[in-house]
């Protein structure tokens, strides 16, 4: 039998060791996407490699990394003063960029750790076809350097060999050191928070109120799922491409919900493509809970538990778990994306008054890399771009704002054009593109960047086809649109594409507005 | 010299007058409709309104509050063509992630009102499209026509440029605006476009208030210089706080961080954490011989970068509602029965808050509370907690010392935040408590974290005050340099510090400050080149060393070999006042008994205590009171758990050690 007070000072407790590990990571870091845009996840774990709390960080690896810490007790037995490095999406990762970092915490006087704490961060760079490593790919070989689950320190001893190998396989490697090194401070936060932990309450009881984090978590979960009405609710939508071809891609979904239980099953999703939009099984986990942790109306520890009443059902093959060698780069963070739309799709036919019309449904990523002759140096940029968020039952979608998988910052205008070749020349809300509605959604952005060398440019994005969805009559929102401007001639882009812009040219993203809610009436 | 401190709360305005001599204290009920209604009143109660050498300094909730109920001015914002926006898209997040409801506050201004103008400046401060002078009339007509109050100008890279926002501030006045004019490059000289035009805003946005009040009061007070507390903790003129109004939008909480530093000064004592627990939050501070700024402030959910005091807050106070979640946890606030119902055991209210837990532990007698000049209806109190105690299968006082240990947790993560995750360790600091609830929760505390030493401060209800008769004249300025330290020199940035020295210097004799009194402090933010997030490091001749240092100190790590960078050069200028001298209280024995108001009993850690209660303003310096004991004042309440011994010093500060 648990104590309530116990549970609720235990539940403070392991949050705020994973936030205090997500602060130190978070001001000590150097790639842009870690530092100013905070694309980083900090979880503390059982014993077992359960979750027991994760940070509010970003949603994409809420389902994800858990996977990663299995991982690395699968391959490896971890000792006192090691740390495991990952970022092979086919064993515990998610795509290349994201480097994850498991270190097991000991009680003095044990052989067997008590917890992991894990973060992942997104790398501005890890090598693969070209900078910023979010390329057009056909095979994950081609996306960077991987990383299997492999000790990068070993009895407090960091291994200058897998520390060398990796460096020498991206092309900012003094940057990616210094992430890295911000990464293991990271652990340590966690670490020491955990022993003090222990040390104040004592092993059984700490370990006890583990255990008692996911029962709540479950509880909450469960009494969730038991208010949606019992049925079987599907949806399915398209991605534009994959960026090799043209062909459409189907997401489907059909969400059984029975008493306090959940199945989400994929089954009939388009099998696995060429171009690098495939997801591995850890995304697709990640969708599924994001979408039931929204449900649960209650602010609740992000762990195991959340996930225990719900099955997630994705055959192998597919753009939803795919296999070895795919191309996995966009599934993080455009199918993640288009599955949470269907997901969403489907609970707002169980329950229409609770859930809103399709956002964005893009993280609109583009890298540029090159060499900047102000320095003579490589350099690799990478930004995602918000849009408009959906309309809700009750008030409009947000505008210019990123939503749902993902809630990285912007990079200051001030802060690009000192860091690279570029000059912004436009950054502003694209009035008019949320759906018309009872409720509108909400509007996207413009962002125009004019280059001032010749450099590599790659576009990731989806919904520049297929338009995001209303709901109840709302309509949807404006598609986005990618633009090549030289010499004042304006070229239409793909959603996905990498190109040689030349010095002078200008890149100009517009994004997609929320779908509405409700008819215009 | 008669220096008056007025510190405006939500209920009472309170004063210290001090004419180097002697103290005096004067308590008003506050105006909110009018603030300066209460400050003349209290003023001329004081008999102190129209004396010829008097000197006012004020702590204004002025700015807050139009901040926090959105009633500010009519502000039109001017930008660079094509970055409109960049107010309205902030940070592009969103501040919750798994609400599907989620809501983010409007930009104070809206779209029709935020006009571009054709320019560009560049990071090097070099121009690359001249100012289109016809357009930013047009522009400048169009402002006009809006009827606004006030305007604030942000052009991107004005930091490093500010020529054109200059050219823009002269259009505009030439077209008859009216208002003050806030310019990026005055208001706050650093990059990051959104966070400097969020700045900027706000200050356009509170400077018709505050402009509004403080000529009203000015008007009453004649020629009596007046001066407003800052949110960094030292104080400017009336002038200066009409225009430059976003200094004072922490301007209570500050005064009350200085008040507390110069009481545990007074004690011997400069490295402390101050603990403020009101009713609906608890905000924390830390000081090292001086208090903490930050500049990277949020104020009712706009980006507020000028330094200001660093605080910490949380959402438990004595009216936090305790409940049993869904989940089966107990929770502790963030909801607040504030003072309206307040909690159940003032009469109205009808669910549990944590001051109704610490009636129930006769932790707060009804005899004493307040001076026994508030009924407390205890029974009720009990009642209400007894039904949630069958639904935890409890016992009542378990489900009380429970609510009280949970909201702890919650203040105690404050604690951390301001200490620990900033590299210090709590237990190198006295706590001082201060707020009404506080001296109840924080042996609790201190035990929880270690720390040896607590101070509880005379005339705690009047520490603000308190701050603002010991507060500095200080007006802080920075300025944006980016510069690779190896391409830079000592010698090199002292010339970059001369403009802000020169502008340091002007202004503070424009206050009225004598030459001789005035101090000049820098410092650099500096980071690893490639970081996002600065350090804040003295001027020194080692200043790199020192950064690396103290990046060791506040991340566990640091690397001599990384190459380093300043972002932004600062300056402190600081006019220092005589501080007063405090009242000795008479010395007494070791022995408390003459303040001693009986016994009752106490519950703590599982059992009912007879306990040992006090009367605060009878205790004589040298007496000692071990705990398990409570202390009662006017204000406040204290309870002294029995890993502590209280001692009284001589200005009355009751310091606690942990035996």
């Amino acid at each position: 039998m648990y104590d309530p007070i116990r549970l609720e000072i235990f539940k403070n407790l392991f949050v705020a060791a994973a936030e205090e590990m997500g602060v130190t990571l978070g001001r000590t870091s150097f790639s842009p996407n870690i530092k100013e845009r905070r694309d980083y996840s900090c979880a503390v774990f059982d014993g077992r490699g359960d979750m027991v709390a994760q940070a509010a960080h970003i949603p994409v690896h809420l389902g994800s990394q858990p996977l990663s810490v299995l991982s690395v007790i699968e391959h490896l037995a971890l000792e006192r003063g090691d740390v495991a490095i990952l970022n092979d999406p086919f064993r515990g990762g998610t795509h290349l960029p994201d480097i994850t970092l498991v270190s097991p915490v000991f009680v003095p006087g044990d052989d067997k750790p008590m917890f992991f704490v894990a973060n992942r961060a997104h790398h501005a760079d890890v090598g693969g076809m070209t900078a910023g490593s979010l390329p057009m790919a056909t095979e994950i070989y081609q996306e960077g350097i991987i990383i299997p689950p492999v000790k990068i320190v070993e009895k407090g001893r960091l291994s200058e060999g897998i520390m060398n190998l990796i460096l020498a396989n991206v092309r900012t490697p003094q940057e990616r050191e210094g992430d890295l090194s911000a990464q293991m401070a990271a652990n340590n936060t966690g670490e020491r928070r955990l022993l003090e932990i222990v040390e104040r309450n004592g092993k059984e009881v700490t370990a006890q109120y583990m255990k008692e984090l996911q029962n709540y978590a479950e509880r909450m979960t469960r009494e969730a799922i038991r208010q949606l009405p019992d049925g079987v609710y599907e949806f399915e939508d398209y991605m534009d491409n994959d960026g090799i071809t043209d062909e459409p891609i189907r997401i489907k979904v059909a969400i059984t919900i029975k008493g306090d239980e959940a199945v989400i099953d994929f089954t009939g999703s388009q099998p696995q493509v060429a171009g690098g939009v495939n997801a591995v099984y850890a995304v697709t986990l990640s969708a599924a809970f994001y979408v039931f942790r929204c449900s649960v109306g209650y602010d609740i520890p992000s762990n195991s538990g959340c996930m225990a009443p719900i099955k997630v059902i994705a055959p192998e093959g597919t753009v939803v778990n795919a296999r070895p060698p795919a191309a996995v780069v966009g599934g993080n963070v455009e199918t993640s994306q288009r599955m949470v739309d269907v997901l969403l799709g489907a609970m707002a036919k169980a329950a229409p008054e609770k859930y809103p019309a399709a956002s964005c449904g893009s993280m609109n990523n583009i890298t540029i890399g090159g060499i900047d002759p102000r320095s003579g140096k490589p350099f690799a940029y990478y930004e995602t771009i918000a849009g408009g968020m959906g309309a809700r039952p009750t008030s409009n979608g947000l505008d210019g704002v990123h939503t749902h998988m993902t809630n990285t910052l912007n990079t200051p205008v001030e802060a690009i054009e000192v860091a690279y070749p570029f000059r912004v020349t436009c950054y502003a809300l694209r009035r008019g593109s949320g759906g018309k509605g009872k409720f509108r959604g909400g509007d996207g952005v413009i962002r125009e960047l004019e280059l001032r060398c010749d450099a590599q440019v790659t576009i990731l994005s989806e919904r520049r086809k297929f338009a995001p969805y209303g709901v109840l009559g709302g309509e949807s929102g404006k598609p986005g649109e990618n633009l090549h401007i030289r010499n004042g001639e304006r070229r239409v882009l793909p959603s996905k594409i990498n190109f040689v812009a030349k010095v002078g040219d200008s890149v100009s993203i517009a994004t997609p507005g929320g779908g509405g809610y409700g008819s215009p009436g | 010299m008669l220096v008056v401190g007025i510190d405006i709360g939500g209920t009472f305005t309170d004063f210290i007058t001090f004419d180097g001599k002697e103290m005096r204290t004067h308590k008003v009920l506050s105006t909110p409709s009018n603030q300066s209604m209460a400050v003349l009143q209290g003023l001329r109660e004081l008999g102190v309104l129209g004396e010829p050498d008097l000197e006012i300094v004020h702590g204004s909730t002025v700015a807050t509050n139009a901040l926090l109920e959105r009633k500010g001015g009519k502000v039109a914002l001017i930008t660079t063509q094509g970055f409109e926006d960049v107010l309205e898209i902030g940070r592009q997040n969103r501040p919750s992630l798994y609400d599907l409801n989620v809501q983010r506050l409007p930009p104070l201004v809206p779209s029709e009102r935020r006009l571009g103008v054709p320019e560009r400046t560049i990071y090097t401060g070099e121009v690359i499209q001249p100012l289109d002078e016809a357009a930013a009339r047009r522009v400048a007509r169009q402002v006009k026509d809006l009827g606004v109050d006030s305007l604030a100008i942000c052009l991107l890279f004005s930091y490093a440029n500010p020529s054109h926002e200059q050219r823009l501030v002269e259009l505009c006045k030439e077209a008859g605006i009216k208002g003050f004019i806030s310019a990026s490059h005055q208001i706050l000289p650093e990059y990051r476009e959104y966070e400097r035009t969020s700045t900027t805003v706000v200050n356009a946005y509170v400077v018709p208030v505050m402009d509004r009040y403080l000529s009203r009061l000015s008007a009453e007070l004649g020629a009596t210089p007046l001066r407003i507390m800052q949110s960094n903790g030292g104080a400017i003129s009336a002038e200066t706080a009409k225009t430059e109004s976003i200094r004072t939008v922490l301007s209570g909480p500050a005064g009350g961080v200085v008040g507390a530093l110069f009481l545990a000064r007074l004690s011997g004592y400069d490295h402390i954490i101050s603990f403020d627990m009101g009713g609906t939050s608890t905000d924390v501070s830390l000081c090292e011989g001086g208090i903490n700024t930050t500049t990277e402030s949020v104020v009712a959910g706009n980006a507020v970068r000028v330094p200001m005091i660093e605080l910490h807050t949380v959402g438990a106070g004595g009216g936090s509602i305790a409940r049993l979640d869904e989940g089966g946890a107990l929770r502790v606030g963030p909801e607040s029965a504030g003072a309206d119902p307040g909690p159940i055991c003032y009469g109205k209210g009808t669910e549990i808050a944590v001051t109704d837990a610490n009636v129930v532990l006769g932790r707060i007698s009804p005899d004493h509370f307040l001076g026994g000049r508030m009924k407390l209806h205890d029974e009720a109190a009990r009642r209400a907690v007894d039904e949630l105690a069958r639904a935890m299968r409890m016992s009542r006082e378990a489900v009380a010392e429970g609510i009280v240990r949970v909201a702890n947790a919650t203040m105690q993560r404050a604690i951390q935040v301001m200490s620990v995750e900033r590299g210090h360790d709590p237990r190198d600091f006295a706590l001082l408590s201060f707020g009404g609830a506080g001296g109840l929760h924080c042996c609790e505390l201190a035990e929880n974290l270690s720390i040896p030493r607590l101070i509880i401060p005379n005339h705690a209800g009047l520490l603000s005050a308190f701050g603002m008769i010991t507060s500095d004249v200080v007006k802080d300025y920075s300025q944006t340099v980016l510069i690779n330290t190896a391409a830079t020199s000592q010698a090199d940035l002292a010339k970059l510090f001369e403009p802000l020295d020169q502008r340091g210097l002007d202004e503070m004799l424009a206050e009225g400050l004598p030459r001789q009194r005035l101090r000049f402090a820098r410092s650099l933010d500096m980071r690893y080149i490639g970081q996002s997030f600065e350090i804040s490091v003295p001027w020194m001749d080692d200043y790199i060393a020192e950064f690396h240092r103290l990046h060791g100190v506040r991340y566990g790590y640091s690397n001599p070999k990384r190459p380093t960078e300043i972002v932004n050069l600062r300056l402190r200028t600081s006019g220092e006042v005589t501080p007063p001298e405090f009242p000795r209280l008479p010395a007494g024995s070791a022995d408390p008994g003459a303040a001693r108001l009986g016994a009752s009993p106490v519950y703590y850690r599982g059992a009912w205590h007879d306990t040992p209660l006090y009367e605060r303003e009878r205790l004589q310096a040298g007496n000692t009171i071990d705990g398990l004991a409570v202390v009662y004042e006017k204000t406040a309440t204290t309870l002294i758990t029995p890993g502590f011994q209280g001692v009284v010093d001589e200005v009355g500060n009751i310091i606690l050690t942990r035996k």
